[in-house]
């Protein structure tokens, strides 16, 4: 009996072990739910389709979002340019990020950037102010004093001052647009958390790499949705020529910023070496995965 | 009377502070031109046909007002001007005494009809002096570069303070983010200038403690042209045969234009019909009334021939004195002007140092301040560009759109972003790249041409240890650049900028180059 037991046991177990892929295979969302790849990339598609489909592919924003939760959504508002210039995260996407959310059960969402430009014309022009007040978003100018110095204990930066609701927040969305750039190739996720940076960030461009990923290290969010419906070819980060933009229809989103970041450089054409800053954020250990061997989900829509 | 006059005055008031504020961005918005209000002034017609000799009807506010003042006399002084309002405010403030005391100033009142002519003789030599009196420029001078930055520094610190009692958080953020938005969303403003300007200030509300409306009794040049014009004024103070001869209506008038001797008469040069003469008659008698009279009595202004010949050697005097001038060349490439502004001297002929264009500018950009004396005197409190404290934001022209006398020109806007206002140069002693062969370029960054004015080359350099290292090196493209300034605002270095913007290549325009 016992042996008639095990084998029996066996057989079920065997026949298990081969069809089960075959199952989950018939199933990808219950396949994905319990293993979403490492990063997503989304093409060809309008940005509210890019998101979507790039939320779903990682399990949907739920995975990220809990009930309750306080969520800082930090686009690029840095110029004033209007959307097709492409130097601004686009709003669209912006909008129904914040949308999102909600839905997945964020108690508020708060947009804000330091700006460049004079931050009412960004707000402004940018079209964000408008799009994330719709979808819900509690969208507040940056306010002198909520700056709080953050020991950052780094290779050369010692402390920094960060803006406080970027640091009490629950859960952080990092929305770049990605962009050329002229002192540091090219700007995406690592570099658009320099809009939560107080103090005097020009002081911050020389030893770029270090200073980014000294401070990148301490404030890294919980996901990263790089922008790349529209990306902006040169005269980055401010742009201002039309045909420097290029239409891409691109989405790219990941729970790790480097990995992310790392992704969108195939947009420009550059490799790792390409850009210091990031090479150095990937060899001081700031990529949660590996990025040879990167678990990517491309999807083309159709 | 006393009630309506009130009224129109705080209405008045209001509507003057209310254009001021709308003088921000986004300005299209509103519908109004905020600059609507300077051209209220009475001055501003006299001396635009002056400069221009043609009527503009740019003007209609201030026309309608000198159309009417022949018949009803200084209405304005005591119904609209808002200076005249504050006068009154800071009367009750701080207690003016009556004309018992104070009529021994009464000689001094001539000065006003000298500074007029005196105004008059120095615009026929394109001299512009009397902006710097307009009772409209000096109220939104006053405004702008003292009270609304003392009003934001006590507001937004206050309120801040109070955010950090940790109970008061929440309400004082509450009423930190409605007054930044509905209030002054402007970053703040530090002005140069500052105590000049305040001490004008305190002057003019100050000497209130001497007489009421010391001001308008004595200085005004806006006062003195409508004194002029209601010499025949029709609408006249009639005092009654049960006048007991008080005095008390004679004591108590705003502009001491009841003469002691005659209660029965009234200056018409002086009078600025606040009507508190009736209500300070004794109630039971009553004795003062208004009435329109087809045949009205002469009063003339208080201003001989002795007087009109002192003014004009004294402004002759002036003229030469201001010609010699102080030509400190040194000095001279950083008068960056707005963009628009016309050609220096005749910016400086129309310009009445209004601080509209600052005012705007605080909102945007914010480089505009009021200039010092740099290379004359009448340079004194002209809009000027000091990049190191704002820039000129790209995609703003409201300076010009908000010009009352058109001193810049309202430039369309893709106009404005090609019109260069300087040029900016490198600092190569201490600009970064140069000075210590690191990476920077935070001024090429930020440049806001679409095809970047700010280039750089990549070269090698050898560096101590021995390792080369690549390092963009940033230059000037002098035909792109606009002389926005942003580079030299956002240069990382404390304290002196290592690029800098001055007038080289800035480029004047005139009203017929406007299309």
């Amino acid at each position: 009996m016992k042996r008639r037991k095990f084998l029996k046991a066996a057989a079920i177990g065997s026949a298990g072990v081969t069809l089960l892929p075959r199952i989950i295979s018939k199933y990808p969302s219950l396949y994905a739910q319990n293993n979403p790849p490492q990063a997503v990339w989304v093409e060809n598609g309008e940005p509210l389709d890019l998101l979507n489909t790039a939320l779903e592919e990682l399990g949907g924003l739920e995975n990220f979002v809990s009930k309750g939760d306080v969520v800082v959504v930090k686009p690029n508002i840095g110029w004033d340019r209007r959307p097709e210039l492409a130097a601004n995260t686009n709003p669209q996407l912006v909008g129904e990020l914040v949308r999102k959310c909600y839905e997945a059960g964020a108690k508020t969402v708060k947009v804000f950037d330091r700006t460049c430009n004079n931050s009412r014309r960004c707000y402004r022009n940018s079209k964000i102010e408008e799009a994330a007040k719709k979808a819900g978003a509690e969208v507040s100018q940056i306010r002198k004093n909520k700056f709080k110095e953050l020991p950052i204990n780094g290779k050369v930066i010692k402390e920094w001052p960060i803006y406080e609701d970027y640091l009490e927040a629950d859960k952080v969305i990092n929305v770049p647009i990605a962009k050329h750039h002229s002192m540091a190739t090219v700007t995406l996720g690592l570099k658009n958390l320099m809009g939560v940076m107080g103090g005097n960030r020009g002081s911050l461009h020389n030893n770029f790499a270090l200073k980014i990923v000294d401070i990148d290290r301490k404030i890294l969010p919980t996901l990263t949705i790089i922008d790349a419906y529209r990306i902006l070819t040169a005269n980055g980060p401010q742009g201002g020529n039309p045909d420097h933009v290029k239409l891409t229809k691109t989405l790219i989103a990941s729970s790790c910023t480097v990995s992310a970041d790392y992704l969108a450089l195939q947009l420009f054409g550059h490799s790792l070496d390409d850009v210091e800053y990031i090479k150095v954020a990937a060899d001081e250990g700031l990529a949660k995965y590996d990025l040879n061997n990167l678990n990517v989900k491309r999807v083309h829509l159709g | 009377m006393v009630k309506a006059r009130k009224v129109s005055q705080i209405l008045f008031l209001l509507f003057f502070v209310f254009l001021f504020l709308q003088a921000r961005y986004p300005y299209e918005e509103v519908g109004v031109s905020s600059d609507i209000g300077l051209r209220f002034s009475p001055l501003i017609p006299l001396f635009d046909f002056i400069d221009t000799w043609v009527l503009s009807w740019r003007f209609w506010p201030a026309l309608v007002i000198l159309l009417f003042t022949p018949f009803f006399g200084r209405f304005f002084c005591g119904w609209i001007c808002p200076l005249g309002t504050t006068l009154d405010i800071t009367d009750k403030i701080v207690k003016s005494p009556s004309n018992k005391t104070a009529g021994k100033w009464q000689k001094w009142r001539y000065l006003k009809y000298a500074l007029l002519i005196a105004f008059i003789l120095l615009a026929l030599f394109g001299i512009n002096a009397w902006g710097y009196f307009d009772p409209l420029a000096l109220f939104n001078r006053m405004l702008t570069i003292i009270f609304y930055p003392l009003f934001t520094l006590i507001g937004e610190n206050t309120l801040l303070r109070l955010s950090e009692i940790s109970i008061l958080e929440t309400p004082a953020y509450f009423l930190y983010d409605s007054f930044k938005e509905w209030i002054m969303p402007e970053n703040q403003a530090f002005y140069q200038q500052v105590f000049w300007i305040g001490l004008l200030v305190v002057f003019v509300l100050g000497m209130e403690k001497v007489t009421r409306r010391f001001w308008c009794r004595h200085l005004c040049p806006a006062g003195a042209l409508l004194g002029f014009l209601s010499q025949f004024r029709f609408y006249e103070r009639i005092v009654g045969p049960a006048c007991p001869v008080c005095n008390q209506c004679q004591t108590e008038c705003k502009m001491n234009a009841i003469p002691a001797d005659d209660v029965g008469k009234t200056d018409k040069t002086e009078c600025i019909e606040c009507f508190n003469c009736a209500e300070v008659c004794p109630e039971k008698i009553s004795a003062i009334t208004y009435q329109w009279r087809w045949k009205p009595y002469h009063s003339a202004v208080d201003y001989n021939r002795r007087q009109f010949l002192a003014t004009s050697a004294a402004s002759l005097a002036v003229v030469g004195l201001l010609n010699i001038g102080l030509q400190n060349k040194d000095n001279k490439d950083r008068a960056i002007r707005p963009p628009g502004a016309l050609p220096e001297e005749q910016f400086q002929e129309r310009c009445i140092r209004c601080m509209e264009c600052v005012r705007i500018c605080a909102s945007n950009g914010g480089c505009l301040q009021p200039d010092h004396i740099r290379n004359d005197l009448l340079d004194l409190w002209l809009p000027v560009a000091v990049m190191r404290g704002g820039y000129c934001e790209y995609n703003c022209n409201l300076c010009g759109q908000v010009c009352p006398t058109e001193a810049i020109l309202p430039l369309p806007l893709e106009e404005k972003k090609k019109l260069p206002m300087g040029l900016a140069h490198f600092d190569k002693n201490i600009c970064i790249p140069y000075d210590r062969n690191e990476d920077c370029i935070v001024c090429e960054e930020h440049c806001p041409l679409p095809d970047k004015a700010i280039k750089f080359n990549v070269k090698d350099v050898l560096l101590a240890d021995g390792t080369t290292r690549k390092v963009k090196y940033p230059y000037v493209i002098k035909e792109l650049c606009i002389g926005c300034g942003i580079c030299e605002d956002k240069c990382p270095l404390v304290g002196k900028p290592g690029i800098f913007v001055n007038t080289k290549n800035q480029r004047r325009m005139r009203k017929s180059d406007l299309v």
